[in-house]
C-alpha cells in the first residue's frame, strides 16, 4: 500500500501537466516573437527602401517587391498576434481589442510609402481579422 | 465542424479570388511600350554611366527589342530635360564603325509616319576610337534635314563589348532660336519616339532596326506633393521605431515573466 495520499499524487500530476503547459506557452511565445520581429526586419529593408532589388525592371518584379512587402508585415501582424495571445493567457488575462487595434495601425503604417501595398496589406489584415473572428466565434 | 470547415474554405477562395484578380494585368505584346520617365539628376551626356556619384540611378530601366536587336532603354527626367541612354550590347566584331543610334520623335503620341518630325542621331564615326557626332534634323516627309540650331546633346562610347548613346532633350522649351525645327516636349504629355539603330550615316535610308515606345512626360512635383512625401517618410520612420521600441519592451516583459515563472516553481 502506497504511503502517499491519493490527494498528494493528483495534486503533483496537476502541477506537473500545468508545469508542462507553462513551459509550451512559453516556447510558443518566444518562437512567434522571433518570427514577427524577422518579418518586421524584412518589412523594414523593403518598405522603407533600404533594399530596392525588385524595383523598376519590370512589371513580374513589381508584383513580386508588393507581395514581398504586404506577406511581411501580414506574418509580422500574425506571429505577433499569436504572441501577445499566448503572453496574455499565460499572465490570465484575454487580448483585448485595444492591443489588437495598436498591431493593426502598427502594421499598416508601415505600409505609407506605397499605396498599392497599403491596399494589399488593409485586405490582407481584415480577412486575418475576419478569419480569427469565425473561428472564434464557431 | 463542418461550419468551420465551410468557413476556412470560404475564406481561402475569398484569397485566392482576391490574389488572382490582382494578377490580371494586361500584357499585350501587340501594343505600343509606355515608359513613365522617372525624375532624377542630370546625368553628364558623356556616353559613360558613371555608377560612383550614382549616375542614371533613377531611371526607368527597360529591356526592349529594336525589331531583333536587345536593347536596354533608361529614360530619366528633370525639371528641363529629358534624358534616354540606349545601351547596345554586341559582340565586337557584330559592332559596326559607323554605327548610330537615332530617336525620332512624334509632336504628340501618334505614330504615324508623318508626324516624326525631330530626329537627335548620335553617328559614330569611328566607333572603335570612339569618335562620333550629335545630329539634330528636321524630317519634312521622309526627308531629313539639318536643323539651323542645334538643341539638346548627344554623345556615345563604346565601353567593352557595349555602346553606350546618350541623349539630352530639352522639355517646355520656347519657340525661340529655331525651335520650330523641333518637337517641343510639355509636361503630362506622351510622345511616340522611334528609336533607330543603323550601320551607316545615311538618313532614313540607313536604319534598318527600329521600335516605337511611347514616353511620358511628368510635371516637376509641386511643394505640396513634397510636403506631403515628407510627412509620409517622417510618419513611416515613426512607425517602424514605434514597432521597434515597443518590440524591444516586450522582449523585456517575456524574459521578466520566464523568471517570474521560475520563482513561481521553485
Amino acid at each position: 500500500m502506497s504511503k502517499i495520499p491519493k490527494a498528494q499524487i493528483k495534486d503533483q500530476k496537476s502541477k506537473t501537466k500545468r508545469k508542462s503547459e507553462d513551459t509550451f506557452a512559453y516556447r510558443t511565445v518566444t518562437i512567434s516573437t522571433l518570427l514577427s520581429l524577422i518579418f518586421f526586419v524584412v518589412s523594414l529593408l523593403f518598405n522603407t527602401g533600404i533594399i530596392s532589388i525588385f524595383v523598376d525592371i519590370n512589371l513580374i518584379f513589381d508584383i513580386v517587391n508588393i507581395l514581398i512587402k504586404g506577406i511581411a508585415i501580414l506574418l509580422f501582424f500574425l506571429f505577433m498576434m499569436i504572441s501577445i495571445g499566448n503572453y496574455k493567457e499565460m499572465t490570465g488575462k484575454p487580448l483585448g481589442w485595444k492591443e489588437l487595434l495598436l498591431l493593426f495601425i502598427l502594421s499598416l503604417g508601415q505600409t505609407l510609402l506605397n499605396y498599392v501595398v497599403f491596399i494589399f496589406t488593409l485586405v490582407g489584415l481584415l480577412l486575418i481579422l475576419v478569419y480569427l473572428y469565425l473561428v472564434q466565434e464557431i | 465542424m463542418k461550419k468551420i470547415g465551410y468557413s476556412i474554405l470560404s475564406g481561402i477562395i475569398l484569397i485566392n479570388l482576391l490574389l488572382i484578380s490582382s494578377l490580371f494585368i494586361i500584357k499585350s505584346y501587340g501594343l505600343t511600350e509606355e515608359i513613365d520617365a522617372k525624375f532624377g539628376a542630370a546625368p553628364i551626356i558623356d556616353g559613360e554611366i558613371d555608377d560612383s556619384i550614382d549616375e542614371w540611378k533613377t531611371a526607368s530601366k527597360n529591356s526592349i527589342n529594336l525589331t531583333d536587336l536587345p536593347i536596354d532603354l533608361w529614360v530619366m527626367q528633370d525639371a528641363s530635360n529629358l534624358f534616354i541612354s540606349i545601351q547596345v550590347d554586341l559582340e565586337l566584331s557584330a559592332h559596326n564603325s559607323t554605327e548610330f543610334i537615332g530617336l525620332l520623335i512624334s509632336n504628340s503620341s501618334s505614330e504615324n509616319q508623318e508626324d516624326f518630325i525631330d530626329a537627335k542621331i548620335v553617328q559614330f564615326s569611328n566607333i572603335l576610337t570612339n569618335e562620333f557626332a550629335y545630329l539634330d534634323y528636321f524630317i519634312n516627309n521622309t526627308m531629313f534635314l539639318n536643323d539651323t540650331n542645334y538643341h539638346g546633346e548627344g554623345a556615345g562610347k563604346l565601353n567593352g563589348k557595349v555602346s553606350v548613346y546618350e541623349f539630352s532633350i530639352p522639355i517646355k522649351q520656347l519657340l525661340v532660336d529655331g525651335y520650330e525645327e523641333d518637337v517641343i516636349l510639355e509636361y503630362e504629355n506622351v510622345y511616340a519616339l522611334n528609336i533607330t539603330y543603323g550601320k551607316t550615316p545615311s538618313y532614313p535610308d540607313g536604319i534598318i532596326k527600329s521600335e516605337i515606345v511611347l514616353i511620358e512626360i511628368f510635371k516637376p512635383l509641386e511643394e505640396e506633393q513634397l510636403f506631403i512625401e515628407v510627412i509620409l517618410l517622417v510618419l513611416t520612420i515613426i512607425v517602424f521605431s514605434i514597432v521597434g521600441i515597443l518590440s524591444g519592451y516586450y522582449i523585456y516583459k517575456i524574459f521578466k515573466l520566464k523568471e517570474k515563472m521560475e520563482r513561481l516553481r521553485s
